[in-house]
C-alpha cells in the first residue's frame, strides 16, 4: 500500500516548490546588501553627485491613502465625463469647463489609488533632454513624451492627445501621467525639504530593482503633520534614487510608494522620444502663458487649480497649509458627484480625508489642504 | 518494460506455446494523433469553435450597422474598429477572455478523463494498455491544442471579418505608435500565443477536476465556476495580496504586447504562473488518477 | 509465487470498499489453455475481481499474477498480451466501429500501426460486423456493441482473453457464435477467462470453472471435478431391503434409514452415499470414485453374492446445476 502515498509525492513536491518560490523571491528582494556604512550627508552627496543622465526602467507606484478604490477605467477614459470638445484642436488655456476639471480630478485620483505601473525612459544627454513616461493601464496606456521643447500627452483609451511647446510645459498641464513621478524627481523634492524641520538618518541596506541601495529616512520633527516618515532608497553605485516610500504617522506600512522594479542604465533608443499622434486622435493644442509663480521644480505635483487662483501658504515645513481662494474650479470640485462620494460633510464644509493629506472644502468655496489634521484645516478656515 | 521479464514467463503447459512479447513498444504518437482526431472530429468541438468565431462576426456587424461613431463606451478598442478592421480581433478577444474562452476550455478540460469514464472507454484504454501517466499527458496536450485552436479561431475570424467589413491599414498601438500590417500580424500571433498560455492553468485545473468524477458535466461546470471565482477574487481590492497568484490575473494583460516597445514582463510572469498551475494541478491529477480505482 | 503453468493466479485476493468486503481472499488458479468459467450470481464479486486482475482497481490485499507476471506492477508488459471485454462494451458513440477499434488499438504501444487497418478489418470480420464497420456506434444495437467489444479483445494475438458476461444482449444465434469463437481461440492456444451468471453458458463452453458467492470462491476445478463434487449415491431397487443394507454396510456404505421409496412390485429402493472426496477447505481435490476399489460392479457383485435380489441399480451424481444452486443459493436473490 506504500505505492498509494507515493503517487502524491509529485503533487507535494510541486506544491512545496511553488510555495518556496513564493516565499523565497520576496525574501531575496529584501535581503541586505552589506554595503559600507555611510552618513546621511554622504548619501545626500551621493545623490547630488549622481551623474546618471540616461536610463530606462519600470516604476511601480502603490498608494494606500485610505481613499475608496475607484472603479477601474474612471481615470482612463471610458467614463461618462469625456474630455473637452470633439474639435481637432483649439482648446485654450483656462477655458476648460467644470466637466473637464472633474475628469481631470478623477484622473488624478485614479493615479493616487491602487497600484500603477509605468515605464520611464530618460535621455538627458541631448539638448534640453528627452523623457517618455508610459503609464501601463489595463488594455490602455497614458503617455508623456517630452522631446526637447515639444511635449505630447497621449491617452489611448480616450484617443486624445495634448500637444504643447516651449519651456513652460511641465507646469501648464493640469494633470496627467506625470503624477506618477520617478523616484529621482520625488527624492529631489524631499531632499529640498530636508532642513531644520527634519531628522535625516540612514536605515539598513535595501535591495531595489535588484540593486543594493542605501535607505535615507526623513522623519518630520513636527508632531502635527500626518507624515510619519519618508524613506528614499539611493542606489549605492550611481546615487540614483530608486524608491520613495511615505509612511503615515503611527503606521507601519507605507501609504505611498514609488519604486523601480527594473532599471537599465543604457541610453534608450532615440525613436522612443519622437511622437506623431496616430490617425483618429483628437489633438488639443496648448498655448500657455508662462506661469507667474516660480515653480522652481519642474516636477512639482500639479494640481487641478486653474492658474487664476493664487494659492496662499500658511505654516511652515511639514505642517504647512495651502489655501486656494474660492473660484469656479473649486465649486466644480464640490459639485462633482465623484468627489461628493469621497468627501464627508463636516461643519462649515466638506472634508476629503486620507492618511497623508487632508483637504477641506469650505462652504464658501475656499479649499484648504495640508499634511495636517482635519481640525487644523478647519481652524485655518475659521481664521 | 525490460524484456528480461520474459525469461521467467515459461512456455509451459505442454504443447501450448505462449508467444513472448518481443516487439519493442512504439513511441506512442499514434495515440496523440488519435486523441486529436477524436477531439477535433467531434461535433461538440466544432460547435464551440463556431460559436467563438461568431463573436468577432457579431462585434463587426454591430459596429458596422450602428456606425454611430465613437461613443467612448463599450469594450476597449471598439472605437478603433471603424478605422481599422484588424481591431475586431482584439475586441473579440477582450470579450471572449473572461467568459467564452474559459467556458469552452472548461468543457474540453473537464471532459478529458471524466468523459472517457462516462462513455466506458476509460477502462478499455487502460487495459489496452495506455498507461495512466501517458493518458494524462496526451489528454493535457490535446486540451492545450484546443486552447490554441480556440484563440486562433477568434483572432482569425476577427481579422477576416474586419478585413471584409472595414478598411485595413497600419495599426495604432497603445503607446500611440503606428506599425504596419505585417508587424501587426506578427503581434496578433504573439497575442494568440499569450492567450493560449493564459489558459493552460485553467486546463490543468480542469484535468485534475476531471479525475475526481465520472460525470463530465460536473467536471466541466466545476472548472468554469473556478475560472469565474478566480476572476471575481481578482476584482476584489481587499484581496490584493492574493491577486498575483490567481491564474486569471494576467488574462487581459495581453495588451502589453501592443505597447511600443513590447512589455514582456507580463508575458513572463504569466507563463511562469501558468507553469506553476500546470505543475501543481498536473501533479495532483497524477496523484489522483494513478491510484484511482476505475469502476466506471 | 507466479506459476508459469497458470494464466491467472491469485493468492488471498481481497477488495474492500468502505466497510463492505466485495472480494474476500480468493485463490484463483486458471490453467493455461483452459476455457475458464467464472460463475456466480450478480453482485458476487466477479467483475471487481476481473478489474483487479486487469489493474483497473487496486487490491486491498493479496497477490495477483497474470501470464506469470505480477499485476499491477507489470501491467505495461502483461496487458498487451491480454484482450478484455469488461462489464459491457464502452465505445465513442460518435465514431464508427472501425474508428473506435483503431483508437483503442493506438493506445497499445505494442500494437503495430502498419498492420492496424488489416487487423481491425479482421477483428470486425471475426465477429461478423464487417457490414456495419463504417456506421457510427451510436446506431449499433446492444448485441452489435457487444460484438464490437469482443472484436476489440481480438485486435492482436492474445495469450489471455478475459470476457466478462460476453453473451449479454446477444440473441441465441449470437450466443452460439460467441461459443464457436471461444472454441476457435482455445484451438490456437489462447486461455479464455469467461465470467457469467448463467450456468448453462459455462457448461457449454468451459473446461474449468470457479464459483463465486458473496465475495468468496466456493468451488474451483475442472468441470468433471466439479460434477463429482456433488455426492454420488448408490441406488438399489430390491425386494430385500434388509439384506441389501447389511451388504452395503459390510462394504462400508451407510445406507439411508428412511429415504427409501416403496414400490409395490419391486420392493424398496435403498440408497447410500458414496464417499465423495471433498477435502477440508471446500475445494475439490483429486481422488474420487474412479480411484477406489468400490466400483459399481463390485457393489453389485457383493449384493448378488449376499443373496440380494437386485432389480435395479444406479450410481447417481449431482448435476452441475444442483451444485451451483447448492453453492450459491436459489432464486433471483442477488447475493448479499
Amino acid at each position: 500500500m506504500s505505492t498509494v502515498w507515493k503517487r502524491w509525492i509529485p503533487a507535494a513536491v510541486a506544491g512545496v516548490v511553488v510555495a518556496g518560490a513564493a516565499v523565497a523571491v520576496p525574501l531575496s528582494a529584501g535581503a541586505t546588501a552589506g554595503l559600507p556604512g555611510k552618513s546621511p550627508q554622504e548619501v545626500l552627496a551621493l545623490v547630488a553627485g549622481s551623474s546618471v543622465t540616461a536610463f530606462s526602467g519600470t516604476v511601480e507606484q502603490t498608494s494606500d491613502l485610505g481613499l475608496p478604490t475607484l472603479p477601474s477605467g474612471t481615470g482612463s477614459g471610458s467614463g461618462s465625463a469625456s474630455h473637452s470638445g470633439g474639435a481637432t484642436s483649439g482648446g485654450t488655456s483656462g477655458s476648460e469647463g467644470s466637466a473637464g476639471t472633474a475628469a481631470a480630478a478623477s484622473s488624478a485620483l485614479d493615479l493616487l489609488t491602487g497600484t500603477h505601473t509605468a515605464r520611464v525612459y530618460v535621455d538627458g544627454t541631448t539638448g534640453s533632454g528627452n523623457l517618455r513616461v508610459q503609464v501601463l493601464d489595463q488594455l490602455a496606456e497614458r503617455d508623456v513624451i517630452k522631446q526637447g521643447d515639444t511635449l505630447w500627452l497621449y491617452d489611448s483609451g480616450k484617443q486624445t492627445a495634448v500637444h504643447a511647446t516651449t519651456s513652460a510645459t511641465a507646469d501648464a498641464v493640469p494633470t496627467g501621467p506625470e503624477q506618477t513621478a520617478t523616484p529621482q524627481q520625488l527624492a529631489a523634492k524631499f531632499l529640498d525639504a530636508a532642513s531644520s524641520t527634519t531628522d535625516v538618518s540612514v536605515g539598513g541596506d535595501v535591495t531595489v530593482a535588484g540593486r543594493s541601495a542605501y535607505d535615507l529616512v526623513l522623519t518630520p520633527q513636527s508632531g502635527s503633520t500626518l507624515v510619519g516618515a519618508v524613506s528614499i532608497a539611493v542606489d549605492s553605485a550611481t546615487g540614483l534614487p530608486l524608491r520613495v516610500e511615505v509612511t503615515a504617522a503611527g503606521a507601519s506600512d507605507p501609504a505611498f510608494s514609488s519604486s523601480f522594479t527594473s532599471l537599465d542604465l543604457s541610453t534608450p533608443p532615440a525613436d522612443l522620444f519622437s511622437f506623431t499622434p496616430p490617425a483618429g486622435t483628437t489633438v488639443t493644442e496648448k498655448t500657455v502663458e508662462k506661469p507667474s509663480a516660480p515653480s522652481g521644480d519642474a516636477t512639482a505635483p500639479a494640481h487641478s487649480a486653474s492658474d487664476a487662483a493664487k494659492p496662499i501658504v500658511t505654516g511652515t515645513g511639514w505642517s504647512s497649509i495651502v489655501e486656494l481662494p474660492a473660484g469656479s474650479d473649486s465649486s466644480a470640485l464640490t459639485s462633482s458627484p465623484l468627489l461628493a462620494q469621497l468627501t464627508t460633510p463636516v461643519s462649515g464644509g466638506h472634508l476629503l480625508s486620507t492618511t497623508l493629506l487632508n483637504v477641506f472644502v469650505a462652504d464658501d468655496g475656499r479649499v484648504f489642504a495640508g499634511s495636517v489634521s482635519a481640525e487644523a484645516l478647519e481652524a485655518a478656515a475659521a481664521q | 518494460m525490460s524484456h528480461s521479464d520474459e525469461a521467467d514467463s515459461p512456455t509451459a503447459s505442454g504443447a501450448r506455446v505462449t508467444q513472448p512479447l518481443t516487439r519493442r513498444p512504439t513511441a506512442g504518437w499514434a495515440l496523440m494523433g488519435s486523441e486529436l482526431a477524436v477531439l477535433f472530429r467531434r461535433r461538440r468541438t466544432w460547435v464551440m469553435l463556431l460559436a467563438l468565431a461568431l463573436i468577432p462576426v457579431l462585434v463587426a456587424v454591430a459596429v458596422r450597422i450602428s456606425s454611430a461613431g465613437s461613443s467612448g463606451r463599450g469594450p476597449a478598442f471598439i472605437d478603433q474598429i471603424s478605422q481599422n478592421g484588424l481591431f475586431v480581433a482584439l475586441v473579440a478577444l477582450t470579450i471572449c477572455i473572461p467568459l467564452f474562452l474559459p467556458l469552452t476550455v472548461g468543457v474540453v478540460a473537464g471532459d478529458t478523463i471524466a468523459g472517457e469514464a462516462n462513455l466506458g472507454t476509460l477502462r478499455y484504454l487502460l487495459v489496452s494498455p495506455v498507461g495512466r501517466v501517458r493518458l494524462l499527458v496526451v489528454k493535457f496536450v490535446a486540451a492545450m491544442a484546443f486552447c490554441l485552436a480556440a484563440t486562433v479561431v477568434v483572432v482569425l475570424a476577427g481579422v477576416l471579418i474586419g478585413a471584409a467589413l472595414f478598411q485595413v491599414g497600419p495599426v495604432t498601438l497603445l503607446s500611440g505608435d503606428t506599425i504596419g500590417v505585417g508587424q501587426a500580424g506578427l503581434r496578433a500571433l504573439l497575442i494568440a500565443g499569450y492567450v493560449t498560455v493564459s489558459l493552460l492553468g485553467l486546463t490543468a485545473i480542469g484535468l485534475f477536476v476531471s479525475t475526481l468524477t465520472d460525470i463530465p458535466v460536473g467536471a466541466m461546470a466545476a472548472t468554469v465556476v473556478i475560472s469565474i471565482v478566480s476572476q471575481v477574487l481578482d476584482s476584489l481590492p481587499q484581496l490584493d495580496a492574493l491577486h498575483p497568484w490567481l491564474f486569471s490575473h494576467y488574462w487581459l494583460d495581453f495588451a502589453d504586447l501592443l505597447r511600443q516597445p513590447i512589455e514582456w514582463s507580463s508575458f513572463g510572469s504569466n507563463a511562469l504562473l501558468q507553469l506553476g498551475y500546470v505543475a501543481v494541478f498536473g501533479a495532483l491529477a497524477y496523484g489522483r488518477f494513478a491510484s484511482k480505482d476505475v469502476l466506471s | 509465487m507466479p506459476d508459469g503453468g497458470l494464466a491467472i493466479q491469485t493468492r488471498g485476493l481481497t477488495k474492500v470498499f468502505g466497510r463492505q468486503t466485495v472480494v474476500n481472499g480468493i485463490d484463483l488458479s486458471v490453467p493455461r489453455g483452459s476455457v475458464f468459467g467464472f460463475l456466480g450470481p450478480n453482485g458476487s464479486g466477479k467483475t471487481t475481481s476481473i478489474r483487479m486482475l486487469l489493474g483497473l482497481a487496486s487490491a486491498t490485499s493479496g497477490e495477483i499474477s497474470v501470464l506469470g507476471q505480477q499485476m499491477p506492477k507489470r501491467a505495461g508488459t502483461v496487458l498487451p498480451r491480454v484482450g478484455a471485454l469488461i462489464e459491457g462494451p464502452g465505445f465513442y458513440p460518435f465514431l464508427s466501429g472501425t474508428a473506435n477499434l483503431r483508437r483503442l488499438d493506438s493506445a497499445d504501444r505494442f500494437a503495430q500501426s502498419s498492420t492496424r487497418t488489416v487487423r481491425v478489418g479482421e477483428a470486425l470480420e471475426r465477429v461478423g460486423l464487417t457490414h456495419a464497420a463504417g456506421k457510427k456506434v451510436r446506431a449499433y444495437s446492444l448485441g452489435m456493441k457487444q460484438r464490437l467489444g469482443i472484436a476489440n479483445a481480438l485486435l492482436t494475438p492474445r495469450e489471455l482473453i478475459v470476457l466478462d458476461e460476453p453473451t449479454n444482449g446477444l440473441d441465441p444465434q449470437g450466443t452460439r457464435e460467441v461459443r464457436n469463437l471461444v472454441r476457435s481461440l482455445t484451438a490456437s492456444g489462447t486461455t479464455v477467462f469467461v465470467s457469467s451468471h448463467l450456468l448453462a453458458e459455462i457448461e457449454q463452453m468451459c473446461t474449468h470453472a470457479a464459483v463465486m458467492r458473496s465475495g468468496h470462491l466456493v468451488a474451483q476445478g475442472s468441470l468433471d471435478e466439479l460434477r463429482q463434487a456433488g455426492q454420488a449415491r448408490v441406488r438399489v431397487l430390491t425386494p430385500d431391503p434388509g439384506a441389501a443394507r447389511r451388504v452395503l454396510a459390510q462394504l462400508g456404505l451407510a445406507a439411508d434409514a428412511d429415504a427409501s421409496d416403496t414400490h409395490p412390485l419391486d420392493g424398496e429402493t435403498v440408497t447410500a452415499p458414496l464417499d465423495a472426496g471433498q477435502d477440508g477447505d471446500g475445494a475439490i481435490g483429486p481422488g474420487t470414485l474412479a480411484d477406489r476399489p468400490l466400483d459399481p460392479e463390485h457393489i453389485v457383485a457383493a449384493l448378488v453374492a449376499g443373496g440380494v435380489r437386485v432389480r435395479g441399480f444406479a450410481v447417481e451424481r449431482a448435476t452441475l446445476e444442483d451444485l451451483f444452486v447448492a453453492l450459491t443459493g436459489e432464486g433471483f436473490d442477488v447475493a448479499q
